[in-house]
């Protein structure tokens, strides 16, 4: 892990500028994520690169130009002999303690690393989810309040339909109103009039019949006791042939 | 490099320079730190995760006060575990096969719990020398007996993990040792060696795990001896 920063760490340094600079620079050449705070760069999505689980591809990489595919096994068998051969590395008891410790390294790895890293995956899956799931909860509630303004701005438009039949409502109750009032109107002066007929009428039957009367007594004070009597006998003999004509009428 | 048995258990110098600092210093190097992101890598999900349900488990018996302890108890059993577990490997010095280590981590530990228990509530500190329901007659007895058992206390703590590690090591090394010994002499009996060694290294990654938390859990039970 920290060989691979000193080899990504080598070229920077190596291309540093003079060598005042660089002085400063090495003290943070080794330092090889962003000075500022934020925005963070993105976490790189694999680890590094290794082959047979303990040895950095850097090494395959870098070896690669010169010794080709084979170069960097070549380097460690050749290792492994020398220092078995000039009993650098003695094999003793350790050497097989060694073996077994291996064995259950490796044993461990290969069974349980896969679900152990699913494992860790989810841990942060669920972290994801719980934020995601707030954040769909508040777009769903603001495409629910879009959708509760877009109706409410479709019933203000039906609204002017319902002023207009309120404003009819109160122009036909005025005009009932006014209909009302002039009919009272006409009524009462239609009595003034009718008063002033029949006040004519009474006018009119008093003169006649004052005038009637008037030429009744007069009449009457112009008979003489001479017409009285003329008209009696006159009376009288009307009578006597009348009756004459009745019983005349009876016999036949 | 001849070794002999006991080599593993002596405290590592070069020329003259002790090295005993880097082993207890290495365990350190491999844990990240915390990093200001929301979403961290693979390896420090599981630790964040790891601890939190550590210190979760061993601190809810224990009342609001105690878990000030929280740090210390936490931090104290990565260190355990991680000391036992890179002492499995080849060639490396374990610092907790050390005595003086383990002492010096119970012992100033316990005495802290029991101080403490004496300073918040004297009366009930002395009152746990006493078990309940105890006959007359035996009370002396009892209490002197009760003394013996809080003293050695910090005693058991450390000589139990240098104990096991100790032990657990030593093993290693005489059944390899038989192993390796007995490869050109009678192969077979090398293999069925070599087959007890390899359940012995599982009962050891085991062993390393567990001491470092039943260390950790007992200090944790006098805690909350000592608080209730």
């Amino acid at each position: 892990m920290l060989s691979r920063l000193v080899l990504v760490s080598g070229p920077v340094l190596k291309n540093s500028g003079s060598f005042g600079a660089c002085v400063v620079q090495a003290s943070r050449s080794l330092q090889t994520s962003h000075q500022n705070q934020a925005p963070l760069p993105p976490l790189p999505e694999k680890g590094g690169q290794v082959r047979h689980g303990i040895i950095p591809e850097e090494l395959f990489t870098m070896l690669y130009p010169k010794t080709g595919v084979t170069g960097p096994y070549m380097l460690g068998t050749g290792l492994l002999l020398y220092m078995l051969s000039k009993e650098i590395y003695v094999v003793n008891h350790e050497t097989f303690a060694a073996a077994s410790i291996g064995a259950v390294i490796i044993y461990g790895v290969k069974k349980f690393g896969p679900d152990v890293a699913a494992f860790a995956d989810k841990l942060n899956e669920e972290k994801v989810a719980k934020a995601q799931e707030v954040k769909d909860l508040a777009t769903t509630n603001l495409a629910l309040a879009i959708e509760d303004e877009k109706k409410e701005q479709w019933r203000v438009e039906g609204r002017q339909m319902l002023f207009d039949a309120k404003r009819n409502n109160v122009a036909v109750l005025l005009e009932t109103n006014r209909r009302e009032r002039l009919h009272m109107v006409t009524n009462e002066v239609k009595k003034r009039l009718d008063y002033q007929i029949a006040l004519q009428q009474l006018h009119v039957r008093m003169e006649q019949e004052h005038m009637v009367n008037w030429v009744e007594k007069s009449v009457i004070n112009s008979i003489t006791p001479q017409q009285e009597k003329e008209s009696i006998a006159k009376c009288i003999s009307d009578l006597k042939m009348l009756a004459k004509a009745t019983q005349a009428k009876a016999n036949v | 490099m001849m070794l002999s048995f006991f080599d593993q258990f002596m405290s590592p110098t070069y020329l003259g320079i002790p090295l005993i600092a880097l082993a207890l210093v290495l365990p350190w190097t491999l844990y990240p730190t915390p990093t200001p992101r929301w979403l961290n890598s693979r390896l420090l999900t599981l630790q964040g995760w790891f601890i939190n349900r550590f210190t979760q488990q061993i601190f809810m018996p224990i009342n609001p006060g105690g878990h000030k302890w929280a740090v210390m108890l936490a931090s104290l059993m990565v260190f355990l575990t991680s000391l036992n577990m890179l002492g499995l490997l080849p060639y490396t010095f374990t610092p907790t096969t050390q005595l003086s280590l383990n002492m010096g981590l119970a012992v100033p530990l316990w005495l802290a719990t029991v101080i403490i228990g004496m300073r918040n509530q004297p009366t009930a500190a002395l009152g746990h020398l006493l078990p309940e329901g105890t006959p007359v007659l035996l009370i002396p007895v009892l209490i002197i007996i009760e003394t013996i058992s809080l003293f050695i206390r910090p005693l058991a703590l450390g000589v139990r993990l240098t104990a096991n590690l100790t032990a657990g090591h030593l093993l290693i090394q005489l059944i390899a040792t038989a192993a390796f010994v007995l490869l050109p002499l009678m192969p077979t009996v090398a293999i069925l060696t070599a087959t007890v060694l390899f359940l012995l290294t599982l009962l050891e990654v085991a062993v390393a795990m567990i001491q470092a938390y039943v260390f950790v859990l007992l200090l944790s039970l006098y805690l909350q001896e000592k608080r209730l």
